[in-house]
């Protein structure tokens, strides 16, 4: 049992003993875990790959007269500034505003090219306040001018993620790149035996604190990432598919433009490659033996970009080392196979980040709290019907009655009309009450003459603009048929029936192919 | 070596091709073609000994031939050698070399431009 403070003395006194995760598998093979862990102190992991859960904070300054920025764009991409006045948090994957450059140059550029100090076009536009009476600004930005040029990414490194091929006729553009059609490539992305989470997969040093590699900068571990999954099927002790994820900052002052790339993946979307390596304390046997997973031990599902819904079938299961060969098997078929990570960059960062340990320039840090390892599934999102409001329903025309009409006369007005339900209105379109076909039955049964002596004076309403969700509910709560549609003048615009209803979900059914 | 054949309309009814195979030692793989009565182009892949001699004779039987001299060239300072590209390439020109940096050949490239457009960071460029 080695601790984080032991290994720092040793990384201090030049003595500590650090290999890449690529190294670290030969080195268990050949002497088992419990040597490894004697022998090993530090374990280099890393990856290279897109991940568009990324963007910046960046606080630009006061400008004089003082401006409280409400929109900001940056080379034409939106960033978000619902925060302070000078303060924007520009994401990865927002497109440009220009539509003939739309996603080509995206928010992931945008982050690319301040890191690599060139200037950035800023446009500010503000409401003006009494403090902050300056309306809009255009002006141009360098990262070294900036107060603050943080890289905050909500989701990155995942720890296993299902490969891509496409079933259908047709070649389907995805985050997973190019898929040509009849499962003609597959296209995965992970680093593999390399990658930082596949080497600590029950997360026994990795959490909140932990320093790593980020982008050719020290950043920092700063919790469990969105969607963070820890229900998953497991197969030699590695998620095969998703799983874990990290939330991650780090300073873009610091960032070499060799370790991060602003990309757009065609038909899809803007996306930042990230480079991300973390060192595993090897501080027992057990953290070592996980270390050693290779290529070979690590399951990749293959999955149907074909069927755009969010259970993917699974076509197949394979592994990296596979997937790394250039082709796999698919239902009896070579298909080559290309990776969308570059497996070379997460070779140079674990090995850069070796080297930065061991020439003393970063030390280890423990974890304030580790990542969860259990209880984390992330829920899907339930969409309700799209809301119908009463007034976008088509309806008949509008029929009314009169207090003073004869039953027979209202009689024939319902069957001529083919309708149940006649709001009975004043001379100024007010309503008065309803009358259905059953009350007129009424009437004669009981040999009534005036429409004023049968029909409901009390009548449920729906308004123009009340969601067609909520009448339906209506309807069945008081247990009627028909309401007349009021406007905010109290004037009689139409009928809506239990029958409109039930039509609109036959349409609304048949749309959604139900 | 590849060319672009040009076909003009009274060429089109003509079995020069045939003619050239029969005639010259050459194998001969057809990439790419578009031709109809009103005639067309062809890219075409030509190898053997007789390939030169069985140019020149299609040449003289009226095709217009135009050798390519494409150069399918990878920006080093942009390409991240993810490999995207690798599994698009539908005459393999494409690969990852053994320490895992992407390698294009030039040679078998036929400029169908995939990886250029598949490209996530537009670092493969085709220039006839």
């Amino acid at each position: 049992m080695k601790t984080i403070e032991d290994i720092n003395k040793r990384i201090k006194d030049g003595d500590a003993v650090v290999v890449t995760a690529a190294e670290m598998s030969q080195i268990v093979k050949e002497n088992g875990a419990e040597q490894a862990a004697n022998d090993i102190d530090v374990v280099t992991t890393g990856t290279f790959g897109a991940m568009c859960s990324s963007g910046a904070f960046l606080n630009f300054g006061h400008t004089d007269p003082p401006i409280k920025m409400t929109k900001t764009y940056l080379n034409g991409v939106e960033a978000y500034s619902g925060i302070a006045a000078v303060d924007t948090y520009i994401g990865a994957t927002q497109p440009s505003r220009n539509p003939e450059i739309g996603i080509e140059y995206g928010g992931s550029h945008v982050i690319e090219d301040l890191i690599r100090g060139k200037d950035v076009e800023l446009v500010a536009d503000s409401y003006g306040t009494d403090c902050y009476p300056l309306t809009e600004l255009k002006t141009h930005i360098n990262i070294e001018n900036l107060n603050d040029a943080v890289m905050v990414n909500p989701r990155n490194s995942y720890q296993n993620y299902a490969a891509a091929v496409n079933s259908t006729e047709e070649t389907i553009h995805t985050y997973m790149g190019t898929l040509l059609p009849e499962m003609g490539n597959v296209s995965f992305s992970s680093a593999g035996g390399l990658s930082p989470l596949l080497n600590d997969p029950y997360f026994k040093t990795i959490g909140l604190g932990t320093k790593i590699f980020l982008c050719g900068a020290e950043g920092y571990v700063i919790g469990e990432g969105t969607q963070h999954n820890t229900e998953v099927q497991r197969k030699n002790g590695v998620p095969v598919n998703g799983a874990g994820t990290l939330m991650v900052k780090g300073d873009m002052k610091q960032m070499d433009p060799e370790y991060v790339r602003g990309a757009t993946m065609p038909k899809y979307g803007s996306t930042l490659y990230v480079g991300i390596g973390i060192p595993i304390p090897i501080l027992d046997s057990n953290i070592a033996q996980r270390t050693a997973i290779s290529d070979e031990d690590i399951t990749c599902q293959v999955m149907d970009y074909g069927i755009p819904k969010r259970s993917k079938p699974i076509v197949m299961e394979t592994n990296y080392k596979e997937l790394r060969s250039g082709s796999i098997e698919i239902n009896g078929v070579e298909v080559e196979t290309s990776p969308l990570s570059s497996y070379k960059k997460a070779v140079q960062i674990s090995e850069e980040l070796k080297n930065w340990i061991d020439n003393g320039d970063f030390m280890l840090s423990n974890p304030v709290k580790l990542l969860p390892s259990q209880g984390r599934s992330p829920r899907p999102l339930k969409i309700r019907r799209q809301t119908m409001l009463v007034n976008e329903i088509k309806s008949k025309p509008l029929i009314t009655a009169n207090p003073n009409d004869e039953i027979g006369d209202v009689a024939k007005r319902l069957v001529q009309n083919n309708v149940n339900h006649l709001p009975v209105v004043d001379v100024d379109q007010k309503l008065l009450g309803i009358v259905t076909s059953w009350d007129i039955a009424n009437a004669v049964a009981k040999e009534k003459n005036r429409l004023k002596d049968v029909m409901t004076k009390k009548v449920v309403i729906a308004r123009e603009d009340e969601p067609v969700d909520i009448i339906a509910r209506r309807i069945d709560k008081h247990e009627i048929s028909g309401l007349p549609i009021i406007d905010k003048n109290n004037h009689v615009k139409g009928m809506i029936t239990a029958e409109d209803i039930s039509r609109l979900m036959c349409v609304k059914n048949r749309e959604e192919g139900i | 070596m590849k060319a672009w054949l040009y076909f003009s309309p009274k060429m089109v009814n003509k079995a020069v091709i045939t003619d050239m195979i029969k005639n010259f030692d050459v194998s001969f793989n057809i990439l790419r073609a578009d031709i109809n009565s009103q005639g067309g182009k062809m890219l075409i892949d030509i190898t053997g000994k007789g390939a030169e001699d069985g140019i020149s004779y299609i040449e003289n039987e009226g095709i217009v031939v135009s050798r390519i001299k494409r150069v399918v060239k990878k920006d080093e300072d942009i390409c991240i050698d993810c490999g995207a590209c690798v599994s698009l390439c539908p005459v393999r020109a494409i690969s990852l070399e053994s320490d895992w940096t992407v390698e294009v050949n030039d040679k078998e490239c036929i400029g169908c431009k995939l990886c250029t457009y598949s490209c996530p960071t537009k670092a493969i460029k085709v220039v006839e």
